[in-house]
């Protein structure tokens, strides 16, 4: 039994040296890359899903929101290599840690705000403003869509967070019930079901995924695009 | 938490820096993704002319390796 509930989610070390660095950087090792024209099954189908995902993502952009399609294309594998490693039992999922999803959120966020200021000043600016609002309410309402400006990378990030964590800590509580229900000998059919259920759920991590990108594609969209 | 623990940010932040920005992009792209190929247009086909510069074998029963 752990200590606390929260043992998962301690950065691993083994020994005293970062066992996280290598948990971090598996992910890629399980993507092979090939330059042959003809390759095994595992690489036709991850070059296809990659290609799924590329037109999928990118034809909502304009040439100038195509460049980021390499930055979007390997956020989207990374985020989803790693959340479904961490479904495996006893695994440790790095997109549990604030630390990781803040890192990712706020330059990419600041990213996009920066080439809509850069490149589309004043259109970036009036979006501050909704259209059709009244005159008294402008200064407030100024006010609060810069608030919402900036509260979009933490949301980015704490909803991650948030939900990956979430989901592993109901995994782990309904799991120990279930093991502690044994002895009583409850109709166990109804555990484990739960336990099924609630993992197909939490494979909605790749949906998270999906709401990472695609929040973050509509930021770069909104701010490049208008 | 231990999520808030800012200690180990530090050695969950860089290994993330490297994975995403280094090593899958630089995955994707080594890996070239071929498209489909598009259908190709072969040339129309001259019929064969016998006196054409063509490869003839000359079955010379003394130039033969011996057959058994």
């Amino acid at each position: 039994m752990n200590e606390s509930l929260f043992t998962p989610f301690i950065t691993p070390t083994v020994l005293g040296l970062p066992a996280a660095v290598l948990v971090i950087l598996f992910p890629p090792l399980l993507i092979p890359t090939s330059k042959h024209f003809i390759n095994n099954r595992l690489i036709i189908i991850q070059q296809w899903l990659i290609r799924l995902i590329l037109k999928q993502m990118m034809t909502t952009h304009n040439a100038k929101g195509r460049t980021w399609s390499l930055m979007l294309t390997s956020l989207i594998i990374f985020i989803a290599s790693t959340n479904l490693l961490g479904l495996l039992p006893y695994s440790f999922t790095p997109t549990t840690q604030l630390s990781m999803n803040l890192a990712m959120a706020i330059p990419l966020w600041a990213s996009t705000v920066a080439m809509g200021l850069r490149f589309k000043a004043k259109i970036t600016l009036t979006h501050l403003l909704p259209q059709g609002t009244p005159t008294p309410l402008i200064p407030m309402l100024i006010i609060i869509e810069t608030v919402s400006l900036f509260i979009q990378p933490l949301a980015l990030a704490v909803r991650l967070t948030a939900n990956i964590t979430a989901g592993h800590l109901l995994m782990y509580l309904i799991g120990s019930s279930a093991l502690a229900m044994l002895a009583i000998n409850l109709p166990l059919t109804l555990i484990t079901l739960t336990i099924l259920t609630l993992l197909t759920i939490l494979e909605t991590a790749i949906a998270l995924i999906q709401a990472y990108v695609f929040t973050l594609l509509v930021s770069l969209y909104l701010h490049d695009n208008s | 938490m231990p999520q808030l623990n800012t200690t180990t940010w530090p050695t969950i932040i860089t290994p993330m820096l490297l994975a995403l920005f280094l090593i899958t992009q630089l995955k994707l792209l080594n890996s070239h993704l071929h498209p489909p190929t598009p259908p190709k247009f072969t040339k129309p086909k001259l019929h064969a002319k016998p006196w054409g510069p063509k490869w003839t074998k000359v079955y010379l029963p003394h130039s033969l390796p011996p057959q058994y």
